[in-house]
């Protein structure tokens, strides 16, 4: 009796832990092992020497209000020759890259970006036409920094709708000196954020920010989704606090970039409940199945709740 | 235990030592001791659960200690129906199920003639029992068509868009002609009304700045968008769902529930899927100290298609 009805059992039950194992790699895939980075980068307002000879470069893009990643902000910092270097608040600090860094910036651009961009960065390719390659001129560092360090760019396909996170080409140290050099060519705001005091944000507001005005694309687990003409909104289980300052400030690609209506205190709380509760999930239930919602929990509920239950009737009826 | 006992047999006939009388347990005793010894356990997790109840423990201990008992318990039992019981496989056959023709006419009888009878005698009440329930059918009908609502009237066509109506973001702060970049967007209210179920119902409008300087997205919407703000409606006209994905290098409003997709530069015109109507637009003007405010309300009803308009 015991013998064949464990032959009996063995086959379903095989069939339901594959599938069910299966699934489970599927959807949990998404969990992160996001480091926060915003803490590499020092925050570097020392002294604020508030000159008189005020250099202020211009926005990238139109901002408003003070102390929304625009230079008029509550800290500015000047170098010798009164261009501004640093400026920012107790929430954001935004930092120029160190001017001797042109040169190196200048080298790795000429290698690894020239080629698309141009010997003048302003979109017209090496070979002389103009094409779609967009021109960097007027572009703030802090939008140089994040197309590299995302890994975006240099692109994988410079055909494709839209340039896919990767792994970076270049280092941090080299991303910075690239900002370095392409944001010198025309110098423009913002800068590279740096988030501070992260721990003491306000994550309620951030969440309520978030599923205002980033929850509609990236999903309101941050898990990313389609959008249209095959653009998609990326997952944002993986990225550091200050790729996510600098792509609320910029608004890359088809994103829309939030300046005047977010001030530097709501873009860290966003980042505060991006980098904590989005890529730390705290999944009641053990397995959070990639936040993907009623539909990969049904499907792991219809395969072990509805097997094991077939199961136990199978054993219920077995007569032998 | 496998002796001849396919066929099924007659629970009557079947005497104690008939092969399908023996319990499927080879060892009957043992058995029963296993069983009564898990029957013990799950009974001891019914009662950890009154006393973790009575000591207010944590949750899961009340869902292990309920769940777990009532589950190993219902173990035994399954298990002593299957191992224990005889095992069968026993036949009742079903009586008929149908009366005597004898039977059939007393009844009938019974029925028309001493029923009818009875009834005949006092026609007044019974007359009286027809007419109740003929009036409990028409009143019957009254909710039904008054659930059909009353007439939603003006009520569909405005919003609390008003002429000189501030626009402010869901905090209540107003939004100034500085505060958008080219490719940026935010959700805004009529001011006053961000907080109200109607303001975040019918009144939720997209500002999208589009451009620097003056934008028009159709003939006769010249002044509608100063300095490259145009505003629109948030709610898909095909079935209502805030269209809130915005595409800054496409130009694209998407609706996440059904991907229409409206182009916001032509007047929200839905150049893909299944919205019927463009997005109504929202007549704005900057005022001399920069904000921004509504010349008037939206410029058609907003939100999905009803039955007087298709």
């Amino acid at each position: 009796m015991t013998t064949s009805l464990t032959r009996r059992l063995i086959l379903p039950l095989v069939v339901i832990t594959t599938v069910a194992l299966s699934m489970l790699v599927l959807f949990a895939g998404g969990s992160s092992g996001a480091t926060d980075t915003a803490t590499e980068v020092a925050a570097t307002v020392g002294a604020a020497q508030v000159s008189t000879a005020t250099n202020l470069p211009p926005a990238a893009y139109q901002t408003g209000r003070a102390n929304s990643g625009a230079a008029n902000s509550t800290l500015q910092v000047f170098d010798a020759k009164g261009n501004l270097v640093s400026y920012g608040n107790s929430d954001i600090v935004y930092n120029q890259p160190s001017a001797a860094l042109i040169p190196i910036g200048q080298a790795l651009y000429a290698q690894n970006c020239a080629s698309c961009h141009g010997n003048e960065a302003n979109g017209v390719a090496a070979v002389g036409t103009s094409g779609s390659y967009p021109n960097l001129r007027g572009l703030g560092s802090a939008t140089i920094d994040f197309w590299i360090e995302s890994g975006r760019m240099p692109a994988a396909d410079t055909t494709s709708v839209q340039a896919n996170r990767k792994k970076p080409r270049l280092s941090h140290d080299q991303a910075i000196a690239v900002a370095s050099y392409v944001s010198s060519l025309s110098p423009a705001t913002p800068y590279i954020p740096t988030v501070r005091n992260l721990s003491t944000a306000n994550v309620s507001d951030g969440f309520s920010l978030f599923a205002l005005n980033c929850a509609a694309c990236h999903t309101i687990t941050g898990g990313g989704d389609a959008l249209a003409s095959n653009t998609y909104a990326p997952s944002l289980r993986n990225i550091p606090a200050t790729q996510v300052a600098e792509a609320i400030r910029t608004g890359p690609g088809n994103m829309p970039r939030f300046t005047g209506n977010l001030t530097d205190t709501q873009v860290r709380n966003v980042v505060a409940y991006v980098t904590g509760n989005i890529q730390h999930p705290n999944n009641p239930g053990g397995l959070g199945l990639g936040g993907l919602g009623p539909v990969a929990e049904g499907f792991i509920g219809l395969a072990l709740g509805v097997g094991l239950l077939a199961l136990i009737a199978f054993w219920i009826g077995d007569r032998t | 235990m496998s002796t001849d006992h396919g066929t099924p047999v007659s629970l009557s006939t079947a005497g104690p030592d008939d092969p399908h009388m023996q319990p499927l347990a080879r060892n009957p005793q043992r058995m029963e001791l296993a069983i009564g010894l898990a029957m013990l356990v799950g009974i001891a997790g019914i009662i950890g659960f009154g006393v973790a109840y009575w000591y207010n423990a944590d949750s899961w201990v009340l869902g292990l200690t309920l769940g777990g008992g009532i589950t190993i318990l219902g173990f035994g039992i399954t298990a002593w129906g299957k191992y224990l019981m005889p095992q069968g496989p026993f036949v009742e056959e079903r009586h008929e199920l149908r009366g005597t023709d004898e039977e059939r006419e007393l009844f009938a009888a019974a029925v028309v003639q001493r029923g009818g009878g009875i009834l005949g005698r006092r026609k007044l009440l019974a007359g009286l029992a027809g007419l109740g329930l003929a009036a409990f059918g028409v009143v019957f009908a009254f909710p039904l068509v008054r659930s059909l609502g009353p007439l939603p009237g003006k009520t569909l066509t405005k919003t609390n868009w008003r002429k000189g109506t501030y626009l402010v973001d869901q905090t209540g702060r107003e939004l100034h002609v500085d505060d958008l970049a080219v490719g940026g967007i935010v959700t805004v209210f009529p001011q006053g009304k961000q907080d109200s179920p109607e303001g975040q119902a019918v009144d939720q409008t997209v500002l999208v700045r589009v451009a620097t300087r003056d934008f028009t997205t159709r003939p006769g919407r010249e002044t509608w968008g100063p300095s490259g703000y145009v505003a629109y409606s948030k709610l898909c006209t095909h079935l209502g769902c805030p269209v809130g994905l915005y595409e800054q290098q496409l130009e694209l409003l998407v609706c996440p529930c059904h991907q229409s997709m409206f182009n916001v530069t032509s007047g929200a015109w839905p150049q893909f899927g299944p919205a019927p109507r463009p997005l109504p637009q929202l007549p704005i003007y900057v005022d001399g100290r920069g904000y921004i405010r509504s010349q008037s309300g939206f410029s058609e009803p907003v939100g999905p298609g009803y039955w007087e308009r298709s």
